[in-house]
C-alpha cells in the first residue's frame, strides 16, 4: 500500500472507526455495570445533534483553537498513518493538545480553566514515556520512521517490554480514562463539571469528539506498531489493549494529579528508562549511525532525497579532515 | 425520529426539593431503568445539555440560579419540570419563601407529577420533551432559514419584554468591552423601556441640547421599530425626532443574525420613518471599534464625545439627509 | 578584513563616545548610526565565503599583544579595587590569580610564542556576529526608548547614569564581537574578561543593595571561570605549544584534553550552568535590555560558543560525557525550576538556563550532530528569548508588575505586544517552530550518541511546555476586562520589538536555508560530514507552518454563528461571568490562577540538588581530564 493510500483510509475510516469504538465502550462499560447501555452507533447521534445546536460561547474566539485542535489531531494522525518521522508526529499530536488547552483558557472559565491545568498536567506527565517509547522503537529499528519500523522484520515488543507497559499506562491517561480522567471527567464529577470541554457546546463539542476519534484510532495504530512483524497478532492486541483500557476504567477509582504526574514519571523511569538502559548495555555502544546510507524507500508524502545522515561533500576551503 | 430524539442530553438542578424527586431522578440512571439505553446522558454542564430537569419549588435562592442555568442551554431547549413541586409548588406553594413552580420563572414544557415522581414518569417526561425537542429545532431552522423574510414592523408597548431581552443579549458584547455595570442599555428596566414609548428619556437627546425636553409628545416624533422573523423580534432600533435632528438609539440585533444586514436594514427603515428630518445622530462607546465601524459603513461620521462614566466614553456620530 | 575589525573597533569606540555625550539627542542618534553600521557590516560578512584567511593584520600583532596584555592587566588592577572596596576576598583572590598567571606566562614561558593568525572568521562565527549584531543592536535601539522611561517615572529612585550605561552596552557589543572572532586565545581571553566586567557593572547599575551584591555574586562566577581560561592558556602552551584556537583544536586529542576541560569550565560559568546559575538569575534586577543582552546576544552565548568550539576535542571522552551531564542536568532542573516561578523574568531566566544546558548537552556529547543541532539551538534561543525579554521590559512598564499572574487579559489590554510575545513563546517551544526544531534534532544526536542521556531531554523538555503553555493561556484568558493600555510603545521598542518578531518567523522559515549554507558547511569543516535535515521532514514542518499561519485567518469568522453567555459558575452568575453569589449571599469576583505545582516542586531544593549534583559532575570532570581518560 503506498503511503497515499494508506492516508486517504485514515482520514475516512479513522472517524467511523473512532466512533464505533466509542459506541462499543459505552456498551461494554454498560454491560459491565449490569446495564442495557446506548446503541453502538450512539456516538454517532450525538456528534451529529451537537453539530446542528447552537454555540454557546464565552469568548468570540475560543472555538478557533478547537478547530485547530481537530486539525492538527487529523494531521498527527495522518503523519503516521503515512509513515513519517515518530519524533515529529509526537510533537503534532502536542501542538494539537496545545490548541485545546489553549481554547479553554481562553474561554476563561474557572471550570475550564481547571481542566486545561490539569490537561498540561497530563501532557506533563504522557509526554517523556511517549518520547520513550520513540526512542525505544529507534534503539531497535534504527529509525525513527513509522514506515521503517512497520516494516521492521521482528516483533518490536520482544526488545521493548518495558517501554511497551509504560507506553499502556501513557495510554490510559491519553485515552481520559479512569484513573487519569483528570481533566474532561466523562462521569460528571462535580469539583470540575466538564472541565476543560465545558464552556465549549454544539459544533465545537462535536469537533472534540471527533478529535478524540482519530486520536484514538492512531493511539491503537501505535499499539500495533510494537506488534507490526506480525500484523494479525498486532490487531489482536490492540483490541485486547482497548479492552484493557475499558476495564481499568471501570474498576478503579479516580487519582489525584498529583499522583497521576508522580506515578506516571515513576514508571517512565523504571519501566521506559529501564528498558532502554538495557537495551543500549545489552548492545553495547551504539553504532554511530552510517556515514552514506542509502536512501530508504520515501517514508513520507515526499522522496526523500536526502537521506537522515547523508554526508556532505567537504567544501573546498577546507583542507582538514580529522576523521581521515 | 430525528437526531435530536436519539440522543437527548440534560442537566438536572435542585430547586429546593426534599430530594425525593432527586433520588428518583438518579434511579433512571441505575441499571433498573438505565436510560442511558435511549442515549441519556446527565451532563451536569448547561452548555452541553438539552434537556433542563428541575425537581422542586422555586424559593429566593433557585431563582437566578434556575434563570442563569436556562440561559447558559444552547438552544434548542426543552425545560422538564418533575414533581408536583416543580410543577405548582406542591404542598410549599403558601409557604413564605416559595414563589411557585419553575413556570413562574422559565417557560416549562413538560409537566411530571407525582410527589416523588416515579422513574417511569421522569422517562416518560424525558420521552415527550424530545417531541418538543424536535419541534423547536424545526421552528429554529426555520427561523434561520426565513431571514431574507425578515419584517421590519412598528413595535408596540407589548413588545416591551422581548424588546428588553433582545436588548440585554444584544448589548452582552458591549458589557464584555466595558463591564457589566456601566451600561445603561444593560441596566434598563421593564418600567423604563415601556416608557420610552411615550415620551422621549434623557439619553435620546441630541449632542449639546440644553432645552427641555417637549413633553408630551407626538406620535411622529417617536418610532419604534422592530425586526420580526417568524413571529420572534430578532433586532429593534428607536429613533427621537428633536426640531430637525433625529436621535437613533439602542439598536439592538441579536447576536446570532449579526452580520446578516439586519441592522443595516433597521437604520434604513427608521430613516424613512422620519420624511421631514435633516439630520441623523447616534452614539456608541469609545472601545466598541465594531459599531463605529459599522455606522461609518452607513454613512455616519464623528464629530464629539463626552465622557459618560470612569469607564465610557460616549463617541456621537451624525449624517446629514442626502 | 576591514569589516572583522570594524566590528570590533566600532562598538568599543562608539561605547567610548558614548560615555562622554550628556546629550540626549546626540546618543540617540549616535546609538542608532552604530547600531545601523554594525547590523550592515555583520550582514556584508555573511555575505562572503568562510572561513575567511585573516593572517594579515593591517598593524603591528606584536604591539598589540602589548597593548592587550596592558588593558588585561589594567582591568585585574581594577577589579582588585573593586574587591578590596567591597571586602570581597574571593574577587580579590580570583583577580590577583588570573591576572598573575597571566603576567607570568607573557613573561616566562609564553613571551616568544608564535602565532600565526591573530583572528579567525568562519562559518559559526559568522552566525554568532549576526546574532550579536541584529540582535545586540535591537537591543540598543530598544534601550533607547526603555531607559528615558524607566528613569522617567518607573524607577525615580535610581540615579539616571545613560551615558554610562550606553557606553557599556556597546562596549559589551565590542568585547563579543571580539570573543566571536578572536583566534589567539590570550586576545580572546582579555575579550572574555571585558564581557564579565561589564556584565558586572550593568547588573550593579540601580546600585540598589540587592544590585551591588548579585553583581558580586556574577563576578565571582565569572571570574572563577575566567582563572580557568588562564589555566587552559597555560596548559595548552605547555603541552601543544601553541595558543591558537584552532590550532588547539587539530593538535592531538588526548594532549589538549585538559585544557579543553578547562575552557568547557569557564564555559560553563559564563553560560551559567548549574552550580553557576545564581548569577544569571540574580541578573534579573538590571534594567530590562541588560537582561537581554546577558541572556541572548552576549555573555552567556560566549560560554555555549567556547562548549561548543570545543566539541570536538572532548567528543566520545569521558570528559565529554560530563560535561553533556552537566548540562543535562541543568537543563532538567532549570525547566522544573521555571514552573515554580511566577515572575517573568524568572521564568525567562530558568528557561535561559535550561535551553543553554541543552546546547552545553550538545557540546558534551560532541558528535558533528549534536553540533549542528547545537548551533541551530543558539541561533533560535536567542532570537525568541531576547523578544520575550524585551516584551516583558514593556509589559512591567505599563502594569509596574512583571508577575506572570498580572497579565491575564493582555491580549485585550496590549494586544500588539502580547501577539509579539506568543510568537516569542511559539518560537521558544511550540512545534514546528525554532527552538522544537531544534530539540528534535538534539534528541536524535543525544539518541545516537549515548540514548541513556536522551531520558533527560525527554523530562526537561515536558516540564518547558508545562511553564509555557501556562503562560499563553494566562495572555489570552480574559477575566475581568481589562482597561486599554494608551500608548503601548515607544519608536524604539517598536523596531526591535516588530523586528525580532519578524526574525523569529523568519528563522523558522528559512533554517533549512541557514543550515545549508552557514551552518552545515561548519560542522562539515570541522568533522568533514554534516547533519543535515532531511527533505521530507522539512517539508512536513513547512506544512505544519502553513497550518499554524492560517490561526489568524480564522479570526475572520470573528464572532459570527456563536451566542455569548456568561461562563459556568454553578448557576450562580450575578450577570457576570466573573461574579457570583457565594452560600453567604454575598457577590465575590471569580479569582483564577495559575499552578504552580509548590506542593510538588520547591525551587531552592531544586536548586540545591541541581548545585550539588553538577559540582560533582564537574569535580569527576576535573579529575578525569587529570587522568586523561
Amino acid at each position: 500500500m503506498s503511503p497515499w493510500t494508506r492516508l486517504l483510509i485514515y482520514l475516512v475510516a479513522a472517524p467511523i472507526l473512532g466512533g464505533l469504538l466509542a459506541g462499543w465502550d459505552r456498551r461494554i462499560t454498560a454491560r459491565m455495570q449490569s446495564r442495557q447501555g446506548p446503541p453502538i452507533l450512539q456516538p454517532f447521534y450525538d456528534v451529529l445533534k451537537l453539530w446542528k445546536k447552537e454555540n454557546v460561547v464565552v469568548r468570540r474566539s475560543q472555538n478557533y483553537y478547537i478547530f485547530f485542535f481537530l486539525l492538527f489531531t487529523v494531521f498527527t494522525g495522518g503523519l503516521f498513518f503515512a509513515g513519517a518521522d515518530l519524533l515529529l508526529v509526537i510533537f503534532a499530536l502536542t501542538l494539537a493538545a496545545i490548541f485545546f488547552v489553549l481554547g479553554a483558557y481562553k474561554a476563561s472559565s474557572p471550570y475550564s480553566f481547571v481542566g486545561a491545568e490539569r490537561e498540561l498536567i497530563q501532557m506533563m506527565a504522557y509526554e517523556p514515556m511517549v518520547l520513550l517509547t520513540a526512542i525505544g522503537m529507534y534503539m531497535v529499528t534504527k529509525s525513527f520512521h513509522v514506515h521503517d519500523i512497520a516494516g521492521h522484520g521482528s516483533l518490536l515488543i520482544f526488545a521493548l517490554p518495558g517501554v511497551f507497559l509504560g507506553f499502556l499506562y501513557t495510554l490510559e491517561i491519553k485515552f481520559r480514562k479512569s484513573p487519569f480522567d483528570l481533566s474532561c471527567s466523562h462521569h460528571a464529577h462535580q469539583e470540575l463539571v466538564r472541565g476543560i470541554t465545558t464552556e465549549f457546546s454544539g459544533r465545537s463539542l462535536a469537533m472534540i469528539e471527533i478529535a478524540h476519534w482519530y486520536e484514538n484510532v492512531f493511539l491503537l495504530a501505535w499499539v500495533f506498531l510494537f506488534f507490526a512483524a506480525m500484523p494479525a497478532l498486532g490487531i489482536v492486541m490492540s483490541v485486547a489493549v482497548f479492552l484493557f483500557m475499558i476495564f481499568v476504567d471501570n474498576v478503579f477509582a479516580r487519582l489525584k494529579w498529583q499522583a497521576a504526574l508522580k506515578s506516571a514519571w515513576a514508571v517512565t523511569v523504571v519501566l521506559g528508562f529501564g528498558n532502554i538502559l538495557v537495551l543500549s548495555l545489552w548492545s553495547g555502544k551504539p553504532a554511530a549511525p552510517p556515514a552514506v546510507v542509502d536512501a530508504p524507500s520515501a517514508p513520507v508524502m515526499v522522496e526523500t532525497t536526502t537521506p537522515k545522515l547523508a554526508a556532505q561533500p567537504l567544501p573546498a576551503t577546507t583542507t582538514t579532515d580529522r576523521r581521515n | 425520529m430525528s437526531r435530536f430524539a436519539k440522543s437527548p442530553w440534560l442537566i438536572h438542578y435542585d430547586a429546593s426539593s426534599c430530594n425525593g424527586c432527586d433520588i428518583e431522578v438518579l434511579a433512571c440512571l441505575t441499571p433498573k431503568f438505565d436510560v442511558e439505553r435511549l442515549g441519556v446522558v446527565n451532563t451536569g454542564n448547561p452548555k452541553h445539555a438539552d434537556i433542563f430537569l428541575v425537581t422542586g419549588a422555586v424559593n429566593e435562592q433557585s431563582r437566578e440560579v434556575i434563570r442563569n442555568i436556562y440561559h447558559q442551554l444552547p438552544e434548542p431547549k426543552v425545560v422538564v419540570a418533575v414533581g408536583v413541586c416543580a410543577s405548582s409548588g406542591g404542598i410549599f406553594a403558601e409557604c413564605y419563601n416559595i414563589a411557585g413552580g419553575v413556570d413562574g420563572v422559565i417557560p416549562v414544557d413538560v409537566y411530571v407529577p407525582g410527589c416523588a415522581a416515579r422513574p417511569e414518569a421522569i422517562i416518560d417526561g424525558v420521552v415527550q420533551a424530545l417531541d418538543v425537542l424536535e419541534r423547536k429545532q424545526k421552528e429554529m431552522t426555520a427561523l434561520a432559514n426565513s431571514l431574507d423574510k425578515a419584517l421590519f414592523q412598528r413595535a408596540t408597548k407589548a413588545d416591551a419584554p422581548e424588546i428588553l431581552a433582545l436588548q440585554k443579549i444584544a448589548y452582552q458584547s458591549e458589557a464584555e468591552i466595558y463591564g457589566e455595570d456601566s451600561l445603561p442599555a444593560q441596566q434598563q428596566t421593564l418600567a423604563e423601556l415601556e416608557a420610552d414609548f411615550e415620551s422621549v428619556p434623557d439619553m435620546a437627546k441630541p449632542f449639546g441640547w440644553d432645552g427641555p425636553l417637549p413633553v408630551p409628545v407626538g406620535p411622529a416624533q417617536i418610532v419604534f421599530l422592530k425586526a420580526v422573523v417568524n413571529g420572534k423580534i430578532i433586532g429593534s432600533v428607536r429613533g427621537y425626532q428633536l426640531g430637525d435632528t433625529v436621535c437613533l438609539r439602542r439598536l439592538s440585533v441579536h447576536p446570532y443574525f449579526w452580520r446578516r444586514g439586519i441592522g443595516r436594514q433597521l437604520v434604513r427603515e427608521l430613516e424613512a420613518a422620519f420624511p421631514a428630518a435633516k439630520r441623523f445622530e447616534i452614539f456608541t462607546g469609545r472601545e466598541s471599534s465594531r459599531s463605529l465601524g459599522h455606522f461609518r459603513k452607513l454613512g455616519y461620521q464623528e464629530f464629539a464625545t463626552t465622557q459618560f462614566n470612569p469607564k465610557v466614553t460616549w463617541v456621537y456620530m451624525q449624517k446629514d439627509r442626502a | 578584513m576591514s569589516a572583522v575589525l570594524g566590528l570590533i573597533l566600532i562598538p568599543l569606540a562608539v561605547g567610548g563616545l558614548l560615555c562622554l555625550l550628556r546629550s540626549d539627542a546626540l546618543r540617540t542618534a549616535l546609538v542608532v548610526t552604530a547600531v545601523v553600521v554594525v547590523g550592515a557590516l555583520s550582514c556584508s560578512l555573511a555575505m562572503r565565503p568562510s572561513p575567511m584567511d585573516l593572517a594579515e593584520l593591517p598593524f603591528n600583532a606584536h604591539t598589540v599583544s602589548q597593548g592587550v596584555m596592558a588593558v588585561g592587566i589594567a582591568i585585574s588592577l581594577f577589579l582588585i579595587y573593586v574587591g578590596i572596596r567591597a571586602r570581597n576576598a574571593l574577587v580579590v583572590l580570583l583577580a590577583l590569580a588570573q591576572g598573575g598567571l597571566m603576567v607570568w606566562f607573557k613573561a616566562g614561558p609564553g613571551a616568544h610564542v608564535a602565532v600565526e593568525q591573530h583572528l579567525f572568521v568562519d562559518n559559526f562565527g559568522v552566525i554568532m556576529a549576526l546574532i550579536n549584531g541584529l540582535v545586540g543592536g535591537g537591543i540598543c535601539l530598544y534601550a533607547l526608548g526603555y531607559m528615558r522611561e524607566y528613569h522617567g517615572k518607573a524607577h525615580a529612585d535610581v540615579r539616571d547614569r545613560r551615558p554610562f550605561f550606553f557606553g557599556l552596552l556597546f562596549l559589551f557589543m565590542g568585547a563579543m564581537f571580539g570573543l566571536i572572532f578572536a583566534n589567539n586565545l590570550t586576545w580572546l581571553f582579555l575579550f572574555w574578561e571585558v564581557t564579565t566586567l561589564c556584565s558586572f557593572l550593568l547588573i550593579g547599575y540601580t546600585q540598589t543593595d540587592e544590585a551591588k551584591r548579585n553583581a558580586l555574586r556574577a563576578l565571582v562566577m565569572n571570574l572563577a571561570g575566567g582563572l580557568a581560561f588562564a589555566l587552559a592558556i597555560v596548559f595548552l602552551h605547555q603541552k601543544t605549544g601553541t595558543i591558537e584556537l584552532q590550532a588547539a583544536l587539530k593538535s592531538d586529542k588526548a594532549l589538549a584534553l585538559l585544557p579543553a576541560a578547562l575552557l568547557c569550565f569557564a564555559g560553563i560559568t559564563k553560560a551559567a550552568q548549574l552550580p553557576f546559575s545564581s548569577w544569571l538569575l540574580g541578573a534579573m534586577v538590571a534594567p530590562t535590555p541588560v537582561s537581554a543582552l546577558l541572556h541572548s546576544s552576549t555573555m552567556v552565548k560566549a560560554g555555549v560558543y567556547l562548549v561548543l568550539r570545543m566539541a570536538p576535542v572532548v567528543e566520545g571522552t569521558k570528559v565529554g560525557l560530563l560535561v553533556a551531564l552537566v548540562g543535562a542536568v541543568t537543563f532538567v532542573i532549570g525547566s522544573l525550576a521555571a514552573i515554580t516561578a511566577s515572575d517573568a523574568k524568572r521564568v525567562l531566566a530558568w528557561s535561559t538556563v535550561a535551553n543553554l544546558g541543552l546546547i552545553v548537552l550538545c557540546g558534551g556529547i560532541g558528535t558533528y550532530e549534536a553540533v549542528w543541532a547545537g548551533v541551530l539551538l543558539i541561533i533560535f534561543h536567542a532570537v525568541a528569548k531576547c523578544l520575550l525579554f524585551l516584551c516583558v521590559g514593556v509589559v512591567e512598564h505599563k502594569l509596574h508588575s512583571r508577575d506572570i499572574e498580572s497579565m491575564a487579559g493582555l491580549v485585550v489590554s496590549m494586544p500588539r505586544v502580547s501577539v509579539m510575545m506568543q510568537i516569542g513563546m511559539a518560537g521558544m517551544f511550540l512545534a514546528p517552530f525554532g527552538m522544537l526544531i531544534s530539540k528534535w534534532a538534539v534528541l536524535k544526536a543525544v539518541v545516537d550518541a549515548s540514548p541513556v542521556l536522551s531520558v533527560f531531554v525527554v523530562f526537561g523538555s515536558a516540564a518547558t511546555l508545562f511553564f509555557w503553555v501556562k503562560w499563553m493561556g494566562k495572555l489570552l484568558e480574559v477575566v475581568t476586562p481589562p482597561p486599554r493600555v494608551s500608548k503601548e510603545l515607544e519608536t524604539g521598542e517598536a523596531v526591535a520589538l516588530y523586528g525580532l518578531s519578524a526574525a523569529t518567523a523568519l528563522a523558522c522559515l528559512l533554517f533549512p536555508l541557514i543550515s545549508r549554507h552557514y551552518i552545515e558547511p561548519f560542522v562539515a569543516g570541522v568533522y568533514g560530514l554534516s547533519a543535515s535535515l532531511e527533505q521530507g521532514n522539512v517539508i512536513i514542518m513547512i506544512i505544519m507552518m502553513a497550518l499554524v499561519l492560517l490561526f489568524p485567518i480564522t479570526f475572520l469568522n470573528y464572532g459570527r454563528g456563536v451566542r455569548v453567555t456568561d461562563a459556568y459558575l454553578g448557576g450562580a452568575n450575578v450577570q457576570s461571568s466573573t461574579r457570583f453569589r457565594t452560600s453567604a449571599d454575598t457577590v465575590q469576583e471569580v479569582a483564577i490562577g495559575n499552578y504552580y505545582l509548590h506542593n510538588l516542586l520547591n525551587e531552592a531544593k531544586l536548586a540545591w540538588w541541581g548545585v550539588a549534583g553538577s559540582a560533582v559532575l564537574l569535580g569527576l570532570m576535573f579529575l578525569l581530564a587529570l587522568l586523561r581518560l
